[in-house]
């Protein structure tokens, strides 16, 4: 059995003094992932003498907007984004992918900063907010600093977060309502037989000449860690969207997931499934922009 | 390992207990506090036998640090009785014949009762979202899903 003391934290500067004070310790938000790990006692996890508790930090639990960005305490759960009014408005697709997550009961514990932290290749909200190109703000008691989203996953279950510090935000850039959003996602967990892959679009089609001004492409579970495929990206980037050819686009987006990844035992299956889903989420896009400009 | 020194409010109650860092809350309910209608099943969030009304919320017991909810209110089937008299919901999970060899049902009671004190008017589409992670191997959920709904608002009287 695992064995640690706990420490718990009711402000953000008590949290930031222990993660200064002690090196060896593990935040524990939900718990979610966490406990599970420790269940099954994980060889991915570091061993660790200490716990700290932040889920009772209520100053880290808010969903804010400002003029230019909205702004997620580490602490939302994923009930709390499906509830959002301001996220509803502003960014749907993460209702969707929040709406996809495990089952109520994780919905009501699992947290946002816990989604992102543990850096699992087949997290469901790093895609979206992947693709709203997402800043994390990481504090210490030597300061604060904002780190796009994409520097912050670096591996598979690897972030770049110093052991001192703690995410405190996660700032999401607004975008003019030309933006379109769509996450896909097959496969459950609890199907773990079943190699299980997400996908989050964001795009900028003008409504005049439907010309793709900005596309924003993340597969999840498609790659080690999710990552934008930009090459995806340039092929469709100032085309028009009703003469994107899906069929070569779908099997160009496969294509590219195996040269990142190589050949695996699941390439047979994702690949494919890599390219349905992403003419889907085109699909998707593309449609209710033209509804929108009738 | 330092204990912890937690106060809980279970099913209305006030319980002072010294625990374990790595006591779960499955574990100070079952074992301690003796509420065995809190199950354990798979251990790692995947069954909904061990879930528990934490503050409103429905949730997995066992993925819960004690130590983490000093302070909570919590309720498990034990207390959906009240003077000897079962809740609306049980009776009608006994009436639809939604308990068979019954070791879901505390945890799916529990998911039901927190999605009801929520939201008494649920659609049917609600009912099977608040009881996903609830998994039954005997009843095919037909029936637990009638028992649920025959209590919303519209469906009494
Ligand atoms: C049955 C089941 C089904 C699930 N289904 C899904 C699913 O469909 N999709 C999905 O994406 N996930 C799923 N999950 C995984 C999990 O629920 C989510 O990733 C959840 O959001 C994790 O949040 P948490 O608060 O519980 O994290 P915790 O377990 O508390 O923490 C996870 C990691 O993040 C670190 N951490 C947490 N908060 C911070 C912070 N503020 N700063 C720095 N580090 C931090 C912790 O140290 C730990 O390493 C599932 C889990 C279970 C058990
Ligand atoms: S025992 Fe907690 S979900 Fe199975
Ligand atoms: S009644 Fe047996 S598992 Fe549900």
């Amino acid at each position: 059995m695992i064995e640690y003391d706990f420490l718990t934290a009711k402000d953000v500067d008590a949290a930031l003094e222990y993660l200064h004070k002690y090196e060896s310790i593990k935040v524990i938000a939900g718990g979610t992932d966490l406990l599970v790990d420790i269940h099954k006692e994980s060889s991915r996890l570091e061993k660790f003498d200490y716990i700290l508790d932040i889920s009772n930090i209520k100053a880290l639990q808010f969903i804010d907007e400002t003029e230019d960005s909205v702004e997620l305490g580490p602490l939302c759960t994923h009930t709390m984004l499906i509830n959002s009014k301001i996220i509803n408005k502003y960014f749907p697709f993460l209702v969707t992918a929040a709406k996809s997550i495990g089952s109520t009961q994780i919905r009501n514990r699992g947290t946002v900063g816990g989604n992102i932290s543990n850096a699992s290749p087949a997290a469901d909200l790093i895609p979206p907010l992947m693709a709203l190109n997402a800043e994390i703000e990481l504090s210490s008691v030597n300061g604060r600093r904002l780190i796009p989203l994409d520097n912050y996953i670096v591996g598979p279950y690897k972030t770049s977060k110093n052991h001192d510090e703690l995410v405190t935000k996660i700032l999401i850039p607004k975008v003019d309502e030309n933006y379109r959003f769509s996450f896909q996602k097959i496969g459950r967990r609890r199907a773990l037989n079943i190699a299980r892959l997400n996908l989050a679009v964001a795009a900028k089609i003008n409504k005049k000449d439907l010309k793709i001004e900005d596309i924003r492409i993340v597969p999840g579970s498609a790659t080690p860690f999710p990552v934008r495929f930009k090459n995806i990206e340039m092929e469709i980037l100032n085309k028009k969207s009703n003469e994107l050819n899906l069929e070569e686009l779908a099997k160009k987006i496969g294509d590219e997931m195996v040269n990142i990844t190589g050949e695996r035992w699941s390439t047979p299956y994702k690949k494919p499934a890599l390219g349905a889903i992403f003419k889907k989420a085109i699909i998707e896009i593309t449609n209710s922009s033209d509804s929108d400009s009738h | 390992m330092d204990k912890i020194e937690v106060t809980l409010y279970v099913n209305n109650k006030k319980e002072t207990l010294q625990v374990d860092p790595t006591e779960r809350l499955l574990d100070t309910l079952r074992n301690r506090l003796k509420l065995t209608s809190v199950k354990e099943g798979c251990d790692v969030g995947e069954c909904g036998a061990c879930t528990v009304i934490l503050n409103g919320e429905a949730v997995h017991s066992c993925l819960v640090l004690t130590a983490q909810v000093d302070g909570y209110e919590i309720f498990t089937t034990e207390g959906l009785e009240v003077n000897g008299k079962l809740d609306p919901l049980q009776q009608s999970f006994i009436d639809h014949q939604a308990v068979q060899c019954g070791f879901c049902t505390p945890g799916m009671l529990m998911s039901a009762k927190a999605l009801l004190n929520k939201n008494p008017n649920p659609s049917r589409e609600e009912i099977k979202t608040a009881i996903e992670g609830n998994l039954c191997r005997c009843t095919g959920y037909q029936q637990i899903v009638e028992a649920i709904e025959s209590v919303t608002q519209d469906k009494k009287g």
